[in-house]
């Protein structure tokens, strides 16, 4: 292939430009990446789960209930537009597992042991399923064992309804039902002390008493069929047999936990590219209308040899082309590779057969479309002037640029400004655009740290708030069933219990208009010290004698506030309706609740003193005595201990986070490198016979940078601080859009993180523009003295 | 007639102090293969308050001397002594305070610096200068005292050279050194910046060396050296020198 003499200029300019090209480049390959990164996530994602939807059917209406007999089943299948029903057996149990103090508990489904498993059908990993007849025989979530390092044939020690079983693991499974596995409502897998279980029906249902019935539905609604009148025919056909309310997919919990995250990754992939890629067009923009200036006589040459202003246009806008292209690349390796990891971090999150990555390569396509219409954009006035010289003008040198005084001089403040100074102020003046977008670029650098640092920041202090201010409890135990007042002095019994504080929770849908949300409502004393709910300043706001008070959130989600009227439809014993008037709004970062006092809400159930669980302060010296105990007490359902929950929590964002933080900061330095380091050379090009000169009258290789410098100090100091503003911005935004019912995380900004945000900056700067100083050395001094090229 | 080396006409000259002294320079450019011997062998001595014309032939090596002059480049071979410094063997911060302190430099462009004004190009050599005269008289000996304010693209051809001119000796370097200063200029202008040059050199006394195509400003010179070929021809002396203004186009 013979190349044609513009391609070969414009190969060999490229070649002279190799570290712009490159810096432009990669501050769109930052963009790219992330944007790529997070398309592919999402496709890889979507596809994974829809594929394991289908194949392993999973439901579309599930449905809790206290207890239906198994003929109830038939008549479930002809309600209209189901196309498939199955009724389970579920049950809580506790286990006591080797090298755990702690008891650890979790769920256990049936296996149907006459019929083949038609709905939420498990993916076997490894093993068999439970044998029909054989006892004690279960399969095991994947999550929950690898963390154990369980296989086929360990056995489990195991408190079923009060009685100890030992069960033994045949096989290790996944289930389309616990993609997220973890308890329900949890913003992160606990997989050390929460495991699923499935069991043969027959033996499930002895253990729990459920012989010939069962207190789960599962359904499948043929296709286009109407999934709310589903679930009203089913809330109808259960109603009389305990049913708490039968739900969607929209409601179900890893269903929900797995859209969360598809949602936060959605908004990456729009917010990031579109201010990487700006920058990333005005530096191109730069790049460009200097090279325009530079090539002003060939540009005119060209025209005068019978090149077209076409032919003159369409080679410069070749540049920005190849620059999207080299972008381009950078940014698909680097998304596939960020999201090669990032995926191995989901693994660990959510649970498929297989959670490959798939590049998304559409993704590529647009990546190069969006980032090249961006460029275009950037460069076309540059190409417009190349086309519009006219030949006979551009032959003749330029005339010496026109300045004038800075605006700091006709304030008269020039005494105060050395010759460097003004030269500085006066080259930002007469360039506003360029020094405008070479701040933003600093500034954005500046402000990318400060995100992942309030993210960590952030979960600090939800961590902090939670569990220091609102939750002082050391220990929170729940009972399987609600219990008698008895059963909390029984609890407050256990050995090393200094304090124990009861609390009553009342699974509950709490209704406002058209809106609805399930959640538990919690009572708790209004003397409680453990227990409190506070404001966004870790104020303990008390309980009102009366009604209730909710999570900021929940009143957003319901549209609700205080003085409003919801109607909470109890889901526990015969379904009471009941109305109660918000009374105030409470802070809190996890999850969304409800809260009245204790007495009160047994007067709106219309009950005695029945607890839920209690909130234990413990005497750290008989700890283990007080764990080997509650691990006897069949009664508690679970329990959860304050640094266990915390440390955990920390331990599984840590990675994530870290991964986040690498990811900004490099980000932050490729921004600050390439955004510098195209300014200087670009002074350093367009000046360079200035500078030379300089050289050549007796200033030092130093004094000459100096002069170099000042003007992007200038303009650093002054995107800085706008920059920590636009970072505190990015953040707050980000928390926002990041903010779901499961987790929201405060925003908070300490002096620290802008320190460390500066720091980046300056160094990333420093050391760019050290690169670019060196190239002063290489100054053509004897060149300074010839005719300008 | 031996190249450089002091004739008896040269008397007078001989009293003042030598300020080069150059033995044998060459300079070789190396280009691929190709070698281009830039000067072969020059022998020359300078002194002070001289005003010095070089004729030669474009390519003859005019500038490549003048640049070795003004520590702006190193010869290939050959010593070239500044007072009693010997300058072929000094590095680059030796270089730089040479030019900083001793050199003024006139280019055929004026490379002025187009974000300061006139004044402020010249403050930006008096600045770093030991001895400096102020900016405004420096300008005002080149004929700007009223442009002072005014940036390069506000200036002409001529004003910008006179600028530029000004910059050179407001640091009252010892030497001045001028690559075709009028080259770029129409007869006027340049006659105006050549009385500039002259002046300088007659009210500071500073050695003044002063490429020229024009065989015309030989007139105006203490001395005339014409080189060819990388090598001297010979010199002239002239007894007496004419005012710019004398000399006939
Ligand atoms: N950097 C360089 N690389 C290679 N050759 C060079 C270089 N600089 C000068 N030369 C060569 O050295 C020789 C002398 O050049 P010089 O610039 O000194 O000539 P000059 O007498 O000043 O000419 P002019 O009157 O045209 O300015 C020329 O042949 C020129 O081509
Ligand atoms: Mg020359």
């Amino acid at each position: 292939m013979r190349f044609k003499p513009l391609h070969l200029k414009l190969l060999r300019d490229l070649g002279r430009m190799k570290g712009q090209t490159l810096a432009v480049s990669l501050v769109m390959a930052c963009g790219l990446a992330m944007m790529i990164m997070a398309r592919s996530l999402i496709y890889s994602l979507e596809t994974t789960r829809d594929t394991y939807y289908q194949e392993n059917r999973f439901g579309d209406v599930f449905a809790d209930l206290k207890r239906a007999p198994n003929f109830l089943r038939q008549r479930l299948a002809t309600i209209s537009d189901v196309a498939a029903v199955e009724t389970r057996v579920i049950g809580r149990l506790t286990l006591d597992l080797p090298g755990l103090n702690e008891p650890a508990d979790g769920v256990v489904i049936s296996l149907p042991d006459d019929r083949p498993q038609q709905l939420n059908r498990l993916f076997l990993r490894r093993g068999r399923f439970p044998e029909p007849g054989r006892r004690g025989e279960v399969v095991v979530g994947e999550a929950f064992a690898e963390v154990h390092g369980f296989g086929p044939d360990n056995q489990i020690s195991a408190l079923l309804r009060g009685r100890r079983e030992t069960l033994t693991i045949v096989g290790i499974a996944l289930s389309p039902e616990y993609v997220f596995e973890a308890r329900p409502g949890e913003t992160l897998p606990d997989n050390k002390r929460f495991g699923v279980f499935w069991m043969n029906e027959r033996e499930l249902a002895t253990a729990l008493d459920l012989d010939g019935a069962f207190n789960n539905v599962v359904v499948d609604v043929a296709p286009g069929g109407d999934t709310l009148a589903v679930i009203a025919a089913l809330d109808d056909r259960l109603a009389n047999y305990g049913a708490l309310g039968a739900i969607s997919r929209r409601d179900h919990p890893s269903a929900v936990r797995l859209n969360d995250e598809l949602a936060v990754l959605r908004t990456l992939a729009v917010a990031f590219p579109l201010v990487f890629l700006s920058i990333a067009a005005f530096m191109a923009s730069a790049v460009l209308s200097r090279l325009v200036r530079l090539q002003r006589e060939q540009i005119a040459q060209l025209k005068a040899f019978g090149y077209s202003a076409r032919q003159v246009g369409a080679h410069y806008f070749q540049f920005a082309l190849v620059i999207v292209a080299i972008g381009t690349l950078a940014g698909g390796l680097g998304g596939f590779w960020i999201g090669g990891n990032v995926v191995n971090i989901y693994h660990r999150f959510f649970r498929f057969p297989s959670l490959v990555f798939h590049p998304d390569l559409s993704a590529i396509f647009l990546a190069f479309v969006v980032s090249a219409g961006a460029s275009f954009l950037g460069v076309y006035g540059s190409v417009r002037q190349a086309m519009r010289l006219p030949p006979a003008e551009a032959m003749r040198p330029e005339p010496p640029a026109s300045y004038r005084p800075s605006l700091v001089e006709r304030l008269g403040w020039s005494r105060w400004l050395t010759p460097t100074l003004r030269m500085a102020l006066r080259n930002i003046e007469r360039r506003p655009w360029q020094a405008f977008f070479t701040a933003l670029g600093l500034a954005l650098a500046a402000g990318i740290p400060i995100v992942p640092c309030a993210f960590r920041e952030g979960i600090e202090y939800l961590l902090g708030f939670q569990w220091d201010v609102a939750q002082r409890q050391h220990v929170t135990v729940s009972l399987f069933e609600p219990a008698s007042a008895t059963a909390a002095a029984s609890i407050a019994h256990l050995p090393g219990v200094l304090l124990a504080e009861p609390y009553r929770a009342v699974p509950a849908r709490i209704r406002f208009g058209n809106h609805s949300r399930r959640l538990e409502v919690t009572g708790f004393s209004r003397e409680a010290t453990l227990r409190r709910v506070l404001d966004a300043r870790e104020r303990s706001i008390p309980l009102p004698p009366d009604g209730l008070l909710v999570s900021a959130k929940l009143a957003e989600l319901l549209g609700a506030e205080a003085g409003d009227v919801v109607s909470l439809e109890i889901q526990e014993g015969n379904r009471p309706r009941r109305n109660a008037v918000i009374r105030g709004l409470i802070t809190d970062y996890a999850g969304i609740f409800a809260y009245m006092d204790k007495e009160s809400l047994h007067r709106l159930m219309r009950e005695g003193p029945t607890v839920s669980g209690a909130y234990l302060w413990l005497d750290p010296e008989r700890w283990l005595d007080f764990l080997k105990e509650v691990k006897n007490t069949p009664r508690i359902a679970a329990m959860m201990i304050k640094n266990t929950v915390r440390e955990s929590f920390r331990k599984t964002t840590a990675e994530t986070i870290n991964l986040v933080q690498s990811l900004y900061f490099s980000f932050s330095v490729v921004v600050a490198f390439g955004v510098v380091y195209n300014s200087a050379r670009i002074a350093l090009s367009e000046r360079s016979r200035d500078l030379a000169t300089l050289r050549v009258i007796g200033f030092s290789t130093w004094e000459v940078a100096g002069v170099l410098v000042t003007e992007l100090v200038l303009l650093t100091l002054v995107a800085i601080p706008f920059g920590l503003l636009l970072g505190s911005g990015l953040a707050a935004g980000i928390v926002a859009t990041a903010s779901t019912e499961s987790v929201r995380l405060p925003l908070r900004l300490t002096s620290q993180m802008y320190a460390t945000a500066v720091f980046i900056v300056l160094s990333a700067a420093t050391v760019s523009f050290a690169i670019v100083s060196w190239r002063i050395r290489e100054l053509d001094l004897v060149g300074a003295l010839k005719a300008p090229e | 007639m031996i190249p450089g080396h002091a004739s008896p006409t040269e008397a007078p000259a001989t009293a003042k102090r030598l300020v080069y002294c150059a033995r044998g320079l060459t300079k070789v450019y190396r280009t691929g293969e190709v070698e281009v011997r830039a000067l072969a062998g020059v022998d020359l001595d300078l002194h002070e308050g001289q005003l010095v014309v070089l004729l030669g032939a474009s390519g003859s090596g005019k500038s490549t001397l003048l640049n070795i002059l003004g520590g702006l480049d190193i010869p290939s071979s050959g010593s070239l002594h500044y007072h009693d410094t010997e300058l072929t063997h000094s590095d680059e911060a030796f270089l730089t305070r040479f030019r900083r302190d001793s050199v003024g430099f006139v280019f055929q462009f004026y490379n002025l610096i187009p974000s300061l004004t006139a004044r402020e190009n010249v403050s930006l050599i008096t600045d770093i200068s030991v001895n400096p005269i102020a900016p405004e008289e420096a300008l005002a000996l080149v004929g700007l005292q009223d442009r002072m304010d005014h940036f390069p693209s506000q200036l002409s051809g001529g004003e910008q050279q006179r600028v530029a001119i000004a910059r050179a000796i407001a640091k009252q370097p010892e030497v001045l050194l001028c690559d075709e200063p009028t080259g770029a200029l129409d007869v006027r202008t340049g006659v105006q910046v050549l009385s500039a040059i002259q002046r300088v050199n007659q009210e500071l006394g500073t050695l003044t060396l002063l490429i020229t195509h024009n065989a015309v400003l030989a007139k105006m010179a203490d001395r005339v050296i014409h080189v060819s070929d990388g090598q001297i021809t010979h010199i002239e002396t002239n007894a007496h020198r004419l005012p710019v203004s004398e000399l006939s186009w």
